[in-house]
């Protein structure tokens, strides 16, 4: 006769334990983690060789000319623009001409924003084709 | 006499349901985050209301107020920058997309030829990166 052991039961795997680990982990990345939310605005982009109207261009065709100032105003034919005023000259601008162009000429003391909200402003206003005549090294 | 009943037991709390809630949130956070490099300074990026949505992948150069750049999270100077970046604009699938990361207060002076010097090299995508405004 042949005598067998019991089958020994299966050891029980506590889950505990492995909660404990994914909620530790859950509040590692919450915590340690940052939440932006961000945008883009593009700068270079494929295919966008300027094609610049000659002086032969009919007079609506040529881009509208923008200084950016240093210090983030906006001149535009030798007058200062507030923001409001900006707007309101480029909307009409758009109203009478559909197709104008932007061209912005930034000072080198301007910052980011300045251009950004530039942009944005003339983005606002209905203007599809924006440049920035980029300042060399030095 | 009164009796009692004999107290009930309590039904044992499914812990599997518990697991599977916190792995959700655990894989939900980790699907919805990006991980990203941050830089060494501080960056605030410039505010717009006119930002389109920013796509994940390509490299990301971040430029802090006074002009010090950063290629990943990883201080660079403006020539190691370039050079590291320059071989992998000839990728086979392309030239990365190229994020910059500048803060709102960074003068043009160092952020318009940094553009002009990433696209010299054969930068086809520059996107500098903006915090979306609710107005």
């Amino acid at each position: 006769m042949r005598l067998r052991r019991s089958r020994p039961t299966g050891a029980v795997i506590t889950l505990t334990p492995l909660v404990d680990v994914l909620l530790i982990l859950l509040v590692f990345f919450m915590v340690t983690s940052r939440y932006l939310n961000l945008d883009m605005i593009p700068m270079v982009e494929r295919g966008t060789a300027p094609g610049a109207p000659g002086p032969a261009a009919a007079p609506e065709a040529r881009p509208l000319l923008l200084r950016l100032a240093a210090d983030g105003g906006v001149v535009w034919r030798g007058e200062a623009l507030g923001p409001a005023a900006l707007t309101a000259a480029l909307t009409a601008r758009v109203a009478a001409h559909p197709e104008t162009r932007v061209l912005v000429l930034p000072a080198g003391d301007a910052d980011a924003q300045a251009l950004v909200s530039l942009l944005e402003r003339a983005t606002r206003a209905g203007i599809a084709d924006v440049r920035v005549v980029r300042l060399e090294d030095r | 006499m009164r009796l009692r009943r004999s107290p009930r037991r309590r039904a044992p709390e499914t812990i599997v349901a518990l697991i599977d809630v916190v792995f959700f949130l655990l894989v939900f956070f980790m699907l919805v985050g990006r991980l990203d490099a941050t830089a060494p300074f501080e960056v605030t990026p410039p505010l717009a209301t006119v930002g389109t949505d920013l796509p994940a992948g390509g490299v990301t150069v971040s430029v802090s107020e006074t002009g010090a750049l950063a290629l990943d999270g990883r201080p660079v100077s403006r020539a190691a920058l370039l050079a590291a970046l320059r071989p992998r604009a000839d990728a086979a699938d392309g030239p990365p997309l190229v994020r910059i990361n500048a803060h709102a207060a960074v003068a043009l002076r160092v952020l318009l030829p940094l553009v002009t010097a990433l696209e010299g090299i054969g930068m086809t995508t520059v996107v500098l990166v903006v915090t979306p405004n609710a107005a």
